[in-house]
């Protein structure tokens, strides 16, 4: 193998064994809920990761510690090797369920042989599937949640709870070597907020904080009156800022304004960067406004329910006559409407900022300011070093400032020494310029792949969709949401999957490591010439 | 015996925020899933859930405002 990509495959191999320890574990979730026909299939779909990782990891253990080249090519293409193989349970256990190849007690009960299942027997349904939830964005290929069988339940949920802290992240936690390039690896994933000094160290807390707010969330969301089941995986997908569910419309199902209300500090939880989280666990609490993102952060939240809210009330979207708050409360007339408004309008713009993209009511129908007002919401995302998707608060935060800096630098003589506080930090001309500099690059590589995937979308989905629509879902895929106006599903033309699964992988990874990935292998193998 | 010598008890203890309420808290999250699966909804399994929830919301603030 070329000398360049020996790094490449040692560390792959170590990412596809961790994949591996994953699946394996979800057996337990099989023989739990009896579902002994999905347990070959997820053990094949553990022994073909494992066994492609320890070839690879042991052919190439020697090879060349990483630079960020290879950094960035690993995040990109172990992302992208995750959602591949990923996609195997769904097709296997899929495919189970059809053939029903075993005898009694592996044999498939026929009431899970549905057209939802069924839609995962085609590859490219599974791998969107797995994109979709290793990316934590939540877009779907199934019609009815509800219908799954509870293994490709859990195997959704799962994999949005391991992608929303981060496949490289979970591997350095693992199989971490001491002074590895585990720091390359972990900024290439989207990340550079340390916790400690050693970035094993810091992956292991934010491994302990993420598990025990789990436990809190399942917790909150069990109390509030979700079974059991419900509340493990929605608990899960919610602070991971995922937002798969196992239900059929999603927390909508419940319509249940205490379920509803419930949800949303679990995903504003998963918008909070984990080094605050830390600080906050140790008792410094006032980081939750004085942090500057944070800070931005509840403004955002606030700034933009509000203004959704208001947008709902003035189209006069929610004109219930009745609505039943909980035992015994009941409003009526305009008081339940704006009950209702407030209520949907709140949680749908916290699941659109967060990146979560649980639904508790239809939107594809809603005006199109109050669409493209949570698309806004979408195409941003929340702080960077949380599990969101997005451009990320702290670039707004760069690009505001750092344009306002560069404006009233005009008016100072040429010989003056500025400095510009960003996040704690008092950068001076250059440092500004180089930050100024990466966040207008990602912003305009964000618009210009939207771009690209509305084209996709407008030139291959049927015409009933309005162009609204279409922003909504391409913001929704690329900013790792998951929300959708329907045009997401099954019968989703086959470009307009391929392309909505380019838009989850760069979204994920802020698209410059894909495109170091892409121009990295042409230039191994010689393309140019 | 060292509780740091048990492999998952030692990660939660070494990794977390060198708090061992918090710590503690982790470590009984399992056992209060498993009284949800086991018990179902009852009064004693939403009082040891919401004791759970409660306990670990006041413990942040109390130590965030009055230990600190």
């Amino acid at each position: 193998m070329r000398q360049r990509l020996q790094p490449l495959a040692r560390d792959l191999g170590r990412i596809l064994m961790a994949l591996s320890g994953i699946v394996f574990a979800s057996v337990v979730v099989s023989l739990a809920w009896g579902e002994l026909f999905a347990v070959p299939a997820l053990v094949v779909s553990g022994l073909v990761p494992l066994g492609l990782g320890r070839l690879l990891s042991a052919r190439y253990g020697d090879a060349d510690e990483v630079g960020k080249l290879h950094g960035m090519m690993i995040a990109a293409s172990g992302w992208f090797l995750v959602a591949v193989f990923g996609t195997l349970p769904f097709v296997l256990v899929a495919w189970t369920v059809a053939v029903d190849p075993f005898p009694a007690p592996f044999a498939a009960p026929a009431a899970l042989d549905t057209p939802t299942l069924a839609a995962f027997r085609d590859p490219l349904n599974g791998f969107f599937e797995s994109m979709s939830g290793f990316t934590g964005t939540g877009l779907t290929m199934t019609d009815d949640e509800g219908a799954l069988p509870h293994t490709i339940q859990w195997w959704r949920t799962i994999i949005e709870w391991v992608g929303g802290v981060g496949v490289i992240v979970l591997t350095t936690a693992i199989l971490a070597r001491p002074g590895s390039g585990s720091l390359t690896l972990y900024e290439s994933e989207a990340r550079s907020e340390k916790i400690h000094p050693s970035v094993v160290s810091t992956v292991r807390t934010i491994w302990w904080i993420f598990i025990l707010f789990t436990f809190v969330a399942i917790g909150i969301l069990w109390l509030a009156g979700m079974p059991v089941w419900d509340a493990i995986n929605h608990a899960m997908t919610g602070l991971s800022t995922g937002g798969f569910s196992v239900t059929d419309a999603s927390i909508g199902e419940y319509n249940d304004p205490i379920i509803d209300f419930a949800m949303i500090p679990v995903m504003v939880l998963g918008s909070i960067a984990f080094p605050i989280h830390y600080l906050m666990l140790r008792g410094d609490l006032k980081n939750l406004y004085t942090d500057p993102q944070t800070r931005w952060l509840w403004g955002y939240f606030s700034v933009g329910s509000i203004a959704l809210i208001g947008l709902l009330w003035l189209d006069g979207t929610f004109e219930a006559g009745r609505v039943a708050v909980t035992n015994g409360v009941v409003l009526t007339g305009s008081t339940a409407s704006l009950f209702q408004t407030v209520r949907y309008g709140l949680f749908q713009f916290v699941s659109a900022a967060s990146c979560t993209g649980f639904g508790t009511i239809g939107v594809g129908d809603w005006s199109a300011p109050a669409q493209l007002t949570m698309s806004g919401a979408m195409v941003l995302g929340a702080a960077a070093g949380s599990t969101v998707g997005g451009i990320k608060l702290i670039r707004l935060i760069t690009l505001v400032k750092g344009t306002a800096f560069r404006i009233r630098g005009v008016f100072y003589p040429e010989t003056a020494v500025r400095y510009l506080k960003l996040d704690d930090r008092k950068l001076g001309e250059t440092e500004v310029s180089r930050e100024l500099e990466e966040a207008a690059i990602i912003a305009f590589l964000w618009f210009v792949f939207l771009g690209v995937g509305l084209a996709v979308l407008l030139l291959t989905v049927d015409g009933s969709f309005t162009l609204e629509n279409a922003v909504f879902e391409i913001t929704s895929a690329q900013g790792n949401v998951g929300l959708s106006t329907g045009i997401t599903g099954p019968a989703m033309p086959t470009p307009a999957k391929v392309m909505f699964l380019f838009n989850m992988w760069i979204g994920r990874l802020e698209i410059i490591p894909v495109l170091v990935l892409l121009r990295g292998l042409l230039d191994t193998f010689n393309f140019y010439r | 015996m060292d509780p740091r010598d048990i492999p998952l008890v030692g990660f939660v203890l070494e990794f977390g925020a060198q708090d061992h309420v918090l710590d503690a808290m982790l470590l009984a999250g399992p056992l209060v899933v498993l009284a949800m699966v086991l018990g179902g909804r009852s009064p004693v399994t939403a009082a040891i859930v919401g004791l759970y929830v409660l306990s670990f919301a006041g413990y942040v603030v109390y130590n965030g405002v009055v230990a600190r």
